[in-house]
Protein backbone atom coordinates (compact mmCIF):
# COMPACT_ATOMS: atom_id res chain seq x y z
CA UNK A 1 0.00 0.00 0.00
CA UNK A 2 2.67 2.66 0.90
CA UNK A 3 4.72 1.36 -1.70
CA UNK A 4 2.27 2.18 -4.41
CA UNK A 5 1.51 5.41 -2.80
CA UNK A 6 5.30 6.49 -2.88
CA UNK A 7 5.36 5.31 -6.55
CA UNK A 8 1.96 7.39 -7.05
CA UNK A 9 4.13 10.67 -5.52
CA UNK A 10 7.28 10.09 -7.54
CA UNK A 11 5.04 9.77 -10.67
CA UNK A 12 2.84 12.52 -9.99
CA UNK A 13 5.87 14.64 -9.41
CA UNK A 14 7.63 13.40 -12.92
CA UNK A 15 4.67 14.24 -14.58
CA UNK A 16 4.60 17.68 -12.74
CA UNK A 17 7.91 18.64 -13.65
CA UNK A 18 7.67 17.24 -17.34
CA UNK A 19 4.66 19.95 -17.59
CA UNK A 20 6.53 22.30 -16.36
CA UNK A 21 9.59 21.71 -18.49
CA UNK A 22 7.22 21.52 -21.11
CA UNK A 23 5.09 25.03 -20.88
CA UNK A 24 8.55 26.77 -19.82
CA UNK A 25 9.81 25.40 -23.18
CA UNK A 26 6.46 26.34 -24.84
CA UNK A 27 6.00 29.80 -23.47
CA UNK A 28 9.68 30.90 -24.47
CA UNK A 29 9.41 29.08 -28.32
CA UNK A 30 8.16 31.53 -31.12
CA UNK A 31 4.95 32.82 -32.12
CA UNK A 32 4.19 30.52 -35.37
CA UNK A 33 1.84 31.17 -38.10
CA UNK A 34 1.25 28.22 -40.85
CA UNK A 35 -0.92 30.54 -42.93
CA UNK A 36 -4.17 28.88 -44.11
CA UNK A 37 -6.65 30.05 -46.70
CA UNK A 38 -8.70 29.48 -49.40
CA UNK A 39 -8.27 31.22 -53.08
CA UNK A 40 -10.55 31.54 -55.43
CA UNK A 41 -9.91 30.93 -59.32
CA UNK A 42 -9.31 34.43 -61.25
CA UNK A 43 -12.51 35.27 -63.08
CA UNK A 44 -10.33 36.68 -66.42
CA UNK A 45 -10.35 35.35 -69.85
CA UNK A 46 -7.30 32.36 -70.19
CA UNK A 47 -4.21 33.59 -72.74
CA UNK A 48 -3.57 30.48 -74.98
CA UNK A 49 -0.66 29.58 -73.85
CA UNK A 50 0.85 26.42 -71.82
CA UNK A 51 3.00 27.09 -69.22
CA UNK A 52 5.59 25.46 -67.07
CA UNK A 53 5.73 26.57 -63.42
CA UNK A 54 9.07 25.65 -60.85
CA UNK A 55 8.24 25.96 -57.26
CA UNK A 56 11.87 25.64 -55.81
CA UNK A 57 12.04 24.49 -52.40
CA UNK A 58 12.81 28.24 -51.20
CA UNK A 59 9.19 28.75 -52.51
CA UNK A 60 6.94 25.89 -51.61
CA UNK A 61 8.49 25.79 -48.36
CA UNK A 62 8.36 29.84 -47.66
CA UNK A 63 8.67 30.41 -43.77
CA UNK A 64 9.82 33.64 -42.49
CA UNK A 65 11.93 33.68 -39.72
CA UNK A 66 11.94 37.30 -37.14
CA UNK A 67 14.25 37.08 -34.33
CA UNK A 68 13.00 39.17 -31.08
CA UNK A 69 14.93 41.50 -30.30
CA UNK A 70 13.93 42.71 -27.05
CA UNK A 71 12.52 40.60 -23.80
CA UNK A 72 9.14 42.11 -24.14
CA UNK A 73 8.46 40.74 -27.74
CA UNK A 74 8.13 37.08 -29.08
CA UNK A 75 10.09 35.70 -31.98
CA UNK A 76 7.97 34.95 -35.26
CA UNK A 77 7.86 32.12 -37.77
CA UNK A 78 5.52 32.81 -40.21
CA UNK A 79 5.41 29.90 -43.23
CA UNK A 80 3.46 31.02 -46.19
CA UNK A 81 5.05 27.58 -48.18
CA UNK A 82 1.93 25.90 -48.09
CA UNK A 83 -0.51 28.96 -49.12
CA UNK A 84 1.59 30.25 -51.22
CA UNK A 85 1.53 27.01 -53.77
CA UNK A 86 -2.62 26.78 -53.01
CA UNK A 87 -2.86 30.07 -54.45
CA UNK A 88 -0.92 30.30 -57.39
CA UNK A 89 -1.65 26.90 -58.76
CA UNK A 90 -5.34 28.24 -58.75
CA UNK A 91 -4.48 31.78 -59.74
CA UNK A 92 -2.44 30.42 -62.83
CA UNK A 93 -4.75 27.66 -63.98
CA UNK A 94 -6.84 30.82 -64.24
CA UNK A 95 -4.27 33.29 -66.22
CA UNK A 96 -3.37 30.36 -68.65
CA UNK A 97 -5.08 27.79 -70.83
CA UNK A 98 -2.76 25.01 -69.57
CA UNK A 99 -0.44 24.93 -66.53
CA UNK A 100 2.16 21.78 -66.31
CA UNK A 101 4.03 21.66 -62.77
CA UNK A 102 7.50 20.62 -63.05
CA UNK A 103 9.05 18.01 -61.01
CA UNK A 104 12.80 19.35 -61.24
CA UNK A 105 14.68 22.70 -61.92
CA UNK A 106 14.76 24.07 -65.35
CA UNK A 107 18.64 23.10 -66.89
CA UNK A 108 19.58 25.77 -69.76
CA UNK A 109 20.14 23.41 -72.25
CA UNK A 110 17.91 20.80 -71.61
CA UNK A 111 14.20 21.80 -73.48
CA UNK A 112 11.05 20.52 -71.85
CA UNK A 113 8.43 19.94 -74.67
CA UNK A 114 4.68 21.09 -75.36
CA UNK A 115 5.25 24.08 -73.11
CA UNK A 116 5.10 27.59 -74.35
CA UNK A 117 7.50 29.07 -71.53
CA UNK A 118 8.45 28.12 -67.84
CA UNK A 119 7.78 30.67 -64.93
CA UNK A 120 9.81 30.35 -61.58
CA UNK A 121 8.61 32.24 -58.75
CA UNK A 122 10.44 33.79 -55.64
CA UNK A 123 9.39 35.39 -52.67
CA UNK A 124 12.52 38.03 -52.15
CA UNK A 125 11.32 39.11 -49.35
CA UNK A 126 8.78 39.14 -46.46
CA UNK A 127 7.87 42.16 -43.61
CA UNK A 128 5.11 42.00 -41.09
CA UNK A 129 4.11 44.58 -38.66
CA UNK A 130 2.16 44.45 -35.40
CA UNK A 131 0.27 46.54 -33.18
CA UNK A 132 3.14 45.69 -30.76
CA UNK A 133 5.64 47.04 -33.19
CA UNK A 134 3.84 49.94 -34.57
CA UNK A 135 1.10 50.88 -31.96
CA UNK A 136 -1.37 51.36 -34.72
CA UNK A 137 -4.06 48.99 -34.35
CA UNK A 138 -3.49 46.98 -38.04
CA UNK A 139 -1.44 43.99 -38.41
CA UNK A 140 0.33 44.65 -42.15
CA UNK A 141 2.36 42.15 -44.06
CA UNK A 142 4.31 43.30 -47.30
CA UNK A 143 6.04 40.58 -49.50
CA UNK A 144 8.33 41.85 -52.74
CA UNK A 145 8.58 38.63 -55.56
CA UNK A 146 10.58 38.07 -58.12
CA UNK A 147 9.84 36.18 -61.26
CA UNK A 148 11.58 34.50 -63.89
CA UNK A 149 10.06 33.73 -67.00
CA UNK A 150 12.11 31.27 -68.95
CA UNK A 151 11.71 29.65 -72.73
CA UNK A 152 11.67 26.09 -72.86
CA UNK A 153 15.03 25.45 -72.89
CA UNK A 154 15.49 27.62 -69.88
CA UNK A 155 17.01 30.94 -71.74
CA UNK A 156 15.68 34.05 -70.05
CA UNK A 157 12.93 35.87 -71.29
CA UNK A 158 12.25 38.02 -68.45
CA UNK A 159 12.67 38.84 -64.79
CA UNK A 160 10.49 41.29 -63.15
CA UNK A 161 9.58 41.91 -59.30
CA UNK A 162 6.21 42.14 -57.97
CA UNK A 163 5.20 43.11 -54.61
CA UNK A 164 2.07 42.73 -52.54
CA UNK A 165 0.23 44.12 -49.36
CA UNK A 166 -2.06 42.60 -46.86
CA UNK A 167 -3.68 44.12 -43.83
CA UNK A 168 -6.00 43.49 -41.20
CA UNK A 169 -7.43 45.90 -37.95
CA UNK A 170 -6.88 44.54 -34.40
CA UNK A 171 -10.37 44.32 -34.39
CA UNK A 172 -11.31 41.63 -36.45
CA UNK A 173 -9.72 38.86 -34.55
CA UNK A 174 -8.12 37.74 -31.38
CA UNK A 175 -5.27 36.51 -31.03
CA UNK A 176 -1.66 38.34 -32.93
CA UNK A 177 -1.62 34.86 -34.83
CA UNK A 178 -4.82 34.95 -36.39
CA UNK A 179 -4.62 38.64 -37.42
CA UNK A 180 -1.08 37.58 -38.91
CA UNK A 181 -2.72 34.40 -40.82
CA UNK A 182 -5.36 36.80 -42.44
CA UNK A 183 -3.26 39.45 -43.07
CA UNK A 184 -1.02 36.94 -45.17
CA UNK A 185 -4.04 35.78 -47.03
CA UNK A 186 -5.13 39.16 -48.01
CA UNK A 187 -1.16 39.63 -49.29
CA UNK A 188 -1.57 36.31 -50.98
CA UNK A 189 -5.02 37.45 -52.91
CA UNK A 190 -3.60 40.91 -53.46
CA UNK A 191 0.11 39.24 -55.05
CA UNK A 192 -3.01 36.81 -57.30
CA UNK A 193 -4.75 40.39 -57.79
CA UNK A 194 -1.31 42.17 -59.16
CA UNK A 195 -0.01 39.31 -61.44
CA UNK A 196 -3.56 38.68 -63.23
CA UNK A 197 -4.06 42.68 -63.83
CA UNK A 198 -0.22 43.71 -64.79
CA UNK A 199 1.30 40.57 -65.87
CA UNK A 200 0.57 41.44 -69.64
CA UNK A 201 1.46 44.44 -69.32
CA UNK A 202 4.93 43.88 -68.66
CA UNK A 203 7.18 45.05 -71.84
CA UNK A 204 9.53 41.86 -72.44
CA UNK A 205 6.45 39.72 -71.50
CA UNK A 206 4.52 41.97 -73.84
CA UNK A 207 7.63 41.18 -76.64
CA UNK A 208 7.45 37.30 -75.69
CA UNK A 209 3.65 37.35 -76.45
CA UNK A 210 3.96 38.78 -79.65
CA UNK A 211 6.63 35.93 -80.55
CA UNK A 212 4.04 33.21 -79.45
CA UNK A 213 1.39 35.02 -81.43
CA UNK A 214 -0.99 35.77 -78.49
CA UNK A 215 -2.78 38.89 -79.00
CA UNK A 216 -2.49 41.50 -76.49
CA UNK A 217 -5.34 41.61 -73.96
CA UNK A 218 -6.51 44.57 -71.89
CA UNK A 219 -6.13 43.11 -68.72
CA UNK A 220 -6.81 45.69 -66.34
CA UNK A 221 -9.69 48.26 -66.14
CA UNK B 1 -47.37 64.76 -14.51
CA UNK B 2 -47.49 61.23 -13.55
CA UNK B 3 -47.25 60.02 -17.11
CA UNK B 4 -44.15 62.42 -18.01
CA UNK B 5 -42.70 61.34 -14.95
CA UNK B 6 -43.03 57.62 -15.59
CA UNK B 7 -41.80 58.31 -19.17
CA UNK B 8 -38.95 60.08 -18.13
CA UNK B 9 -38.07 57.08 -15.62
CA UNK B 10 -38.45 54.54 -18.35
CA UNK B 11 -36.49 56.50 -20.86
CA UNK B 12 -33.92 56.71 -18.08
CA UNK B 13 -33.85 52.78 -17.00
CA UNK B 14 -33.85 52.38 -20.86
CA UNK B 15 -31.06 54.36 -21.34
CA UNK B 16 -29.35 53.06 -18.32
CA UNK B 17 -29.73 49.51 -19.43
CA UNK B 18 -28.15 49.28 -22.65
CA UNK B 19 -26.33 52.79 -23.01
CA UNK B 20 -27.37 56.17 -24.17
CA UNK B 21 -26.71 56.72 -28.17
CA UNK B 22 -27.41 59.79 -30.62
CA UNK B 23 -27.56 59.24 -33.89
CA UNK B 24 -27.80 61.16 -37.29
CA UNK B 25 -28.35 60.20 -40.61
CA UNK B 26 -27.70 62.36 -44.00
CA UNK B 27 -29.34 61.15 -47.49
CA UNK B 28 -28.96 62.68 -50.87
CA UNK B 29 -30.72 60.17 -53.41
CA UNK B 30 -30.92 61.22 -56.86
CA UNK B 31 -32.60 58.33 -59.21
CA UNK B 32 -34.59 56.48 -56.83
CA UNK B 33 -36.10 52.97 -58.77
CA UNK B 34 -39.82 53.81 -58.45
CA UNK B 35 -40.87 50.15 -58.08
CA UNK B 36 -37.86 48.71 -56.02
CA UNK B 37 -35.46 46.85 -57.78
CA UNK B 38 -37.68 43.71 -58.89
CA UNK B 39 -35.90 40.45 -60.00
CA UNK B 40 -32.73 42.32 -60.16
CA UNK B 41 -30.00 41.87 -57.14
CA UNK B 42 -27.96 44.04 -54.93
CA UNK B 43 -24.61 43.99 -53.23
CA UNK B 44 -23.08 45.65 -50.22
CA UNK B 45 -19.33 46.06 -49.70
CA UNK B 46 -16.96 47.68 -47.49
CA UNK B 47 -14.35 49.70 -48.29
CA UNK B 48 -11.03 48.55 -47.78
CA UNK B 49 -8.68 51.50 -49.34
CA UNK B 50 -7.50 52.92 -46.13
CA UNK B 51 -4.20 52.28 -44.28
CA UNK B 52 -5.86 53.24 -40.82
CA UNK B 53 -9.34 51.23 -40.82
CA UNK B 54 -11.39 49.03 -42.28
CA UNK B 55 -14.75 48.70 -42.53
CA UNK B 56 -16.01 46.11 -40.42
CA UNK B 57 -17.36 43.33 -42.58
CA UNK B 58 -19.92 42.60 -39.51
CA UNK B 59 -21.28 45.75 -40.24
CA UNK B 60 -21.42 45.32 -43.50
CA UNK B 61 -23.38 41.59 -42.80
CA UNK B 62 -25.80 43.91 -40.54
CA UNK B 63 -27.03 46.36 -43.13
CA UNK B 64 -26.86 43.78 -45.60
CA UNK B 65 -29.25 41.42 -42.94
CA UNK B 66 -31.50 44.43 -41.98
CA UNK B 67 -32.72 45.58 -45.76
CA UNK B 68 -33.41 41.23 -46.09
CA UNK B 69 -35.02 40.93 -42.61
CA UNK B 70 -37.32 43.59 -43.43
CA UNK B 71 -38.28 42.87 -47.44
CA UNK B 72 -37.00 39.36 -48.02
CA UNK B 73 -38.27 39.77 -52.05
CA UNK B 74 -34.87 42.27 -52.28
CA UNK B 75 -31.66 40.11 -53.16
CA UNK B 76 -28.88 40.75 -51.32
CA UNK B 77 -25.67 39.13 -52.83
CA UNK B 78 -22.69 38.37 -49.68
CA UNK B 79 -19.91 40.09 -49.66
CA UNK B 80 -17.55 37.34 -49.66
CA UNK B 81 -19.46 35.76 -52.13
CA UNK B 82 -19.39 38.63 -54.55
CA UNK B 83 -15.59 39.66 -54.05
CA UNK B 84 -14.86 35.91 -54.44
CA UNK B 85 -17.03 35.26 -57.61
CA UNK B 86 -15.28 38.41 -59.01
CA UNK B 87 -11.57 37.63 -58.44
CA UNK B 88 -9.42 39.53 -59.19
CA UNK B 89 -11.52 42.71 -59.88
CA UNK B 90 -13.09 44.08 -56.10
CA UNK B 91 -9.68 43.39 -54.19
CA UNK B 92 -8.69 46.40 -52.61
CA UNK B 93 -5.98 47.14 -55.33
CA UNK B 94 -8.33 46.95 -57.79
CA UNK B 95 -12.20 47.37 -56.91
CA UNK B 96 -13.49 50.86 -58.94
CA UNK B 97 -13.38 54.11 -57.08
CA UNK B 98 -15.20 55.45 -59.16
CA UNK B 99 -18.90 54.16 -61.02
CA UNK B 100 -16.83 55.39 -64.57
CA UNK B 101 -14.50 52.27 -63.66
CA UNK B 102 -17.37 49.57 -64.26
CA UNK B 103 -17.15 50.69 -67.56
CA UNK B 104 -13.74 49.24 -68.01
CA UNK B 105 -14.79 46.37 -65.95
CA UNK B 106 -17.56 45.16 -68.14
CA UNK B 107 -14.96 44.79 -71.10
CA UNK B 108 -13.62 42.02 -69.37
CA UNK B 109 -16.28 39.28 -71.10
CA UNK B 110 -16.20 36.72 -68.34
CA UNK B 111 -16.68 39.86 -66.09
CA UNK B 112 -19.67 40.59 -68.11
CA UNK B 113 -21.39 37.51 -68.19
CA UNK B 114 -20.79 37.14 -64.44
CA UNK B 115 -22.39 40.36 -63.70
CA UNK B 116 -25.22 38.90 -65.78
CA UNK B 117 -25.85 35.66 -64.21
CA UNK B 118 -26.34 37.46 -60.57
CA UNK B 119 -28.77 40.10 -62.52
CA UNK B 120 -26.99 42.70 -60.23
CA UNK B 121 -28.25 45.86 -60.59
CA UNK B 122 -26.64 48.35 -57.52
CA UNK B 123 -23.43 48.43 -56.19
CA UNK B 124 -23.53 50.02 -52.33
CA UNK B 125 -20.19 50.97 -50.99
CA UNK B 126 -19.83 51.53 -46.80
CA UNK B 127 -16.76 53.15 -46.07
CA UNK B 128 -16.26 54.00 -41.75
CA UNK B 129 -15.72 52.53 -39.04
CA UNK B 130 -16.65 52.34 -35.81
CA UNK B 131 -13.91 53.79 -32.87
CA UNK B 132 -13.81 53.79 -29.04
CA UNK B 133 -13.18 56.94 -28.08
CA UNK B 134 -11.59 58.15 -23.94
CA UNK B 135 -12.08 56.39 -20.94
CA UNK B 136 -11.83 56.80 -17.41
CA UNK B 137 -12.55 55.36 -14.40
CA UNK B 138 -10.83 52.88 -12.50
CA UNK B 139 -11.60 49.05 -11.29
CA UNK B 140 -10.29 46.74 -8.64
CA UNK B 141 -10.77 43.42 -8.88
CA UNK B 142 -9.33 40.08 -6.00
CA UNK B 143 -10.91 36.94 -5.00
CA UNK B 144 -13.56 39.09 -3.43
CA UNK B 145 -14.89 40.46 -6.27
CA UNK B 146 -14.36 43.70 -8.47
CA UNK B 147 -15.20 47.42 -7.01
CA UNK B 148 -15.06 50.22 -9.08
CA UNK B 149 -16.43 52.03 -11.98
CA UNK B 150 -15.11 52.15 -15.78
CA UNK B 151 -16.79 54.18 -18.77
CA UNK B 152 -15.63 54.49 -22.66
CA UNK B 153 -17.00 56.02 -25.63
CA UNK B 154 -17.48 54.72 -29.12
CA UNK B 155 -18.24 56.55 -32.11
CA UNK B 156 -19.40 55.16 -35.40
CA UNK B 157 -19.19 57.15 -38.77
CA UNK B 158 -20.35 55.24 -41.77
CA UNK B 159 -21.24 56.66 -45.60
CA UNK B 160 -22.94 54.33 -47.95
CA UNK B 161 -22.31 54.82 -52.05
CA UNK B 162 -24.96 53.62 -54.12
CA UNK B 163 -23.89 52.62 -57.84
CA UNK B 164 -26.07 51.84 -60.56
CA UNK B 165 -24.63 49.68 -62.53
CA UNK B 166 -26.85 50.15 -65.64
CA UNK B 167 -26.10 53.31 -65.92
CA UNK B 168 -22.38 53.26 -64.25
CA UNK B 169 -23.13 56.31 -61.88
CA UNK B 170 -23.62 57.01 -58.24
CA UNK B 171 -27.05 58.15 -57.73
CA UNK B 172 -27.19 58.23 -53.68
CA UNK B 173 -25.03 58.85 -50.87
CA UNK B 174 -25.85 58.35 -47.21
CA UNK B 175 -23.97 58.79 -43.92
CA UNK B 176 -24.53 58.15 -40.69
CA UNK B 177 -22.83 58.89 -37.16
CA UNK B 178 -23.72 57.63 -33.81
CA UNK B 179 -21.87 57.62 -30.81
CA UNK B 180 -22.44 56.60 -27.49
CA UNK B 181 -21.33 56.28 -23.99
CA UNK B 182 -20.93 52.78 -21.94
CA UNK B 183 -20.46 52.25 -18.53
CA UNK B 184 -19.04 49.47 -16.36
CA UNK B 185 -20.02 49.64 -13.15
CA UNK B 186 -18.74 47.17 -10.31
CA UNK B 187 -19.90 46.01 -7.12
CA UNK B 188 -18.59 42.38 -6.62
CA UNK B 189 -19.73 41.42 -10.00
CA UNK B 190 -19.00 44.01 -13.11
CA UNK B 191 -22.25 44.46 -15.17
CA UNK B 192 -21.40 45.75 -18.38
CA UNK B 193 -23.86 48.94 -20.13
CA UNK B 194 -22.71 48.55 -23.49
CA UNK B 195 -24.13 51.08 -26.08
CA UNK B 196 -25.13 49.62 -29.03
CA UNK B 197 -23.36 52.23 -31.68
CA UNK B 198 -22.63 50.69 -34.43
CA UNK B 199 -26.02 48.30 -34.02
CA UNK B 200 -27.90 52.04 -34.25
CA UNK B 201 -25.37 53.10 -37.20
CA UNK B 202 -26.53 50.49 -38.75
CA UNK B 203 -30.03 50.62 -38.52
CA UNK B 204 -29.89 54.41 -39.55
CA UNK B 205 -27.79 53.14 -43.09
CA UNK B 206 -30.23 50.17 -43.32
CA UNK B 207 -33.66 52.01 -42.98
CA UNK B 208 -32.52 54.74 -45.92
CA UNK B 209 -31.21 52.23 -48.23
CA UNK B 210 -34.51 50.15 -47.66
CA UNK B 211 -36.11 52.89 -48.73
CA UNK B 212 -34.60 53.37 -51.48
CA UNK B 213 -34.44 49.51 -52.78
CA UNK B 214 -38.15 48.56 -51.60
CA UNK B 215 -41.06 49.30 -52.98
CA UNK B 216 -43.16 48.50 -50.02
CA UNK B 217 -41.34 51.23 -48.19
Amino acid sequence: MSRSMTFARRYQQHLFAVLLSLSLLTGCGPATVVVEGRFPPPLIEPLPLKLGVWYGPDFAQHEFFDESTTRGQSSWVVKTGQAQILMWNSLLAGVFDEVVHLKSAPVPGQSIPGVDGILVPHVSQLQYTIPKHTQVKVYEIWMLYRFELLTPDAQPVAEWDMSSYGKTPTAFLQSDQEAVNLAAVMALRDAGANFATTFTRIAPIQAWLQAQNVPAPGSSP
Amino acid sequence: MKYSLLTTLTLTTACLLSGCVTSTVDEMIYNEPVEGIGESSVVILGRRHSSNYETEPDFVLCVGEHITSYDNSITVIGELEFINALYPWFEPRTAPLHPEGLEQLVLQEPVARKIADLKLEYIIWLDGSTERSGGSGSMACSLGGCFGFGTWAHDANYEATIWDFSDRAAVGHISTSASGQSYMPAVIVPIPIIAPVQGTACDGVGDQLLEFLSSEY
